[in-house]
């Protein structure tokens, strides 16, 4: 599903924030990737997600290959990859239907379909009754769940967790982290970066550890019953 | 499934666009003000240029160049002047006055007829020459014809040339006037040239920065939509709707403007024979329609134009 071949990523002349990574992720996979600050984890989403471009190295993902992607089908990538920030990334202005509506307003798809479609998003995640409220009006925890069912309204085959849990307490974390299991459960690949080793710990899933842009460990945790990919 | 992608997306796009006039209430009111401004005066330098052209066609139409024959002149001779009139390409009309028709014209003449035909009579005979009226396509060339007739091929035919006699002859000063209206028809349209590029361009800046202050104020919104996949179609298009609402606007209430003008200065000029039909021309359906459509159409590319530089400058759309 996601490949990532000897990538290096380095702005200007400084030390690269991604040195030669290898990386295979299976589909339907869970992958947490863990690191401090500064390890080169948000530098790998934003390759994976385009926002960035590597400096060398090869990635595909589901099939594509980044460098046969020309940026007028960046949209259309994206739109296969739902993605989700630790700010949430929510339209103020927008309830929660509407910023989960807005995923599938900018694909085209009609009302009729969005009315259809968006209830039962809103009920994947937990957020019944909460339809018409404010982002303002909601907790955090809600807040990270609207985003994750705008990030997988359009069912996208890979979703991208970039520290989900990095503003919320426990209970709403591990809240937001069960939302993301029960996704994986329904197929779509998930890979998740955190800090929080106590998530980690409790997930007992694969686990990837970046250190200065580099995989320094890829294991799976105990309990975690799905064959790891192969690591180049 | 395409056509109706197409169709919900440019629902939408509309939309946006119009919720995004009402988002910077007074921007709105700013650019749409100035973009009335530039196409009122672009309207009316067209109105006014139209109207003075026609006025000095008429009154150029009036004017005869009257070529004055020698008294005792050889009929072959005139015949081989008059078809050398003829040919030249500024000539529209010759008309050829006999002796005794202008002693008919003077002598019907209401205030000057009776002691005419005194005279006439005490002279007992004809004192008039004959002459040629000339009527000329294009004023400006009334040297030119008199350098002709003047010439010396013909000095055996003319007498001399008198530039400045209409059909009534009654305006003696009509080619000054003609002079000063085609002069003030250059300041016009040099001036609404000059006033409606630097409205136009002023136009353009505010419809930029306005533009420019939406791309930031939604800056996140652009972003997320970045993210999840939108097109730079879809970024861009409530941006352009916006501008192009603008001129819609200002082209509609530029013509409110300009037909209230019209039709309240219009309607007492439109008796006076040289601004009737140009009076008639632009109270026409046909021309209010054009004049309108052109309207919008001039303030919907300024609005396009001064968006796609905003956006070309500050969306960033060509880098994802």
């Amino acid at each position: 599903m996601i490949l990532l071949d000897r990538v290096t990523k380095q702005y200007g002349k400084s030390k690269p924030a991604l040195d030669k990574l290898s990386l295979h992720v299976e589909k339907k996979e869970f992958v947490v990737i863990v690191g401090a600050s500064g390890a080169g984890k948000s530098t790998l989403l934003k390759l994976l997600t385009r926002e960035e471009k590597p400096s060398s190295g090869k990635i595909i993902v589901g099939g594509v290959d980044y460098e046969e992607l020309s940026d007028k089908d960046v949209p259309y990538l994206r739109r296969k990859i739902g993605t989700v920030f630790q700010d949430f990334k929510l339209l103020p202005k927008r309830t929660v239907f509407e910023n989960i509506a807005f995923a599938l307003e900018i694909v085209g798809m009609s009302n009729r379909q969005i009315k259809h479609t968006v209830p039962k998003v809103i009920d994947l995640v937990g957020l019944k009754g909460k339809a018409d409220k404010y982002p303002s009006e909601i907790s955090g925890g809600e807040r990270q769940r609207v985003a994750i069912a705008r990030a997988v309204v359009r069912q996208p085959k890979i979703l991208i967790a970039d520290e989900p849990t990095g503003n919320l307490d426990p209970q709403n974390a591990w809240g937001v982290i069960e939302v993301l299991e029960k996704i994986n459960r329904h197929g779509t690949t998930v890979i998740l970066t955190t800090h929080n080793m106590e998530i980690v710990n409790k997930l007992k899933r694969r686990v990837i550890t970046v250190k200065d842009g580099k995989v320094i460990s890829d294991k799976a945790r105990a309990g975690y019953s799905r064959k790891v990919a192969g690591m180049k | 499934m395409i056509k109706q992608y197409h169709f919900y997306t440019s629902i939408r796009i509309f939309k946006a666009g119009f919720k995004n006039l009402f988002r910077n209430l007074w921007l709105t009111v700013a650019a749409t003000a100035v973009m009335l401004v530039a196409l009122t005066i672009i309207s009316l330098g067209v109105i006014i240029n139209i109207t003075t052209s026609s006025a000095i066609d008429i009154l150029s139409r009036e004017l005869k160049t009257t070529i004055i024959l020698e008294e005792n002149v050889d009929s072959q001779e005139r015949l081989a002047f008059e078809a050398s009139l003829r040919n030249l390409e500024y000539v529209e009309s010759v008309y050829y006055v006999s002796p005794s028709e202008a002693q008919t014209r003077l002598t019907s003449n209401p205030i000057i007829g009776n002691d005419v035909s005194q005279a006439i009579a005490l002279l007992d005979g004809e004192f008039l020459a004959p002459s040629y009226e000339v009527g000329l396509n294009d004023l400006s060339r009334a040297n030119d014809l008199a350098a002709h007739a003047e010439s010396e091929e013909y000095s055996n035919v003319v007498a001399r040339v008198a530039l400045g006699k209409t059909d009534t002859g009654a305006q003696t000063d009509a080619e000054k006037a003609i002079e000063r209206a085609a002069s003030t028809e250059r300041f016009v349209t040099i001036g609404s040239i000059i006033a409606a590029g630097t409205l136009s361009i002023v136009s353009v800046m505010i419809i930029f920065n306005t533009i420019r202050m939406a791309i930031y104020t939604r800056r996140d919104e652009i972003a997320i939509m970045k993210l999840i996949g939108a097109t730079p179609n879809y970024i861009r298009g409530p941006f352009l709707v916006e501008a192009s609402l603008y001129g819609v606007f200002a082209g509609v209430l530029a013509n409110v403007i300009v037909y209230s003008l019209i039709f309240a200065v219009g309607s007492k000029v439109s008796d006076v024979q040289e601004f009737a039909a140009t009076y008639g021309y632009f109270t026409d359906t046909y021309t209010i329609i054009l004049m309108v459509l052109s309207s919008i159409t001039l303030g919907v590319l300024i609005g396009t134009v001064s968006s796609m530089l905003a956006m070309e400058r500050h969306l960033k759309l060509k880098r994802w």
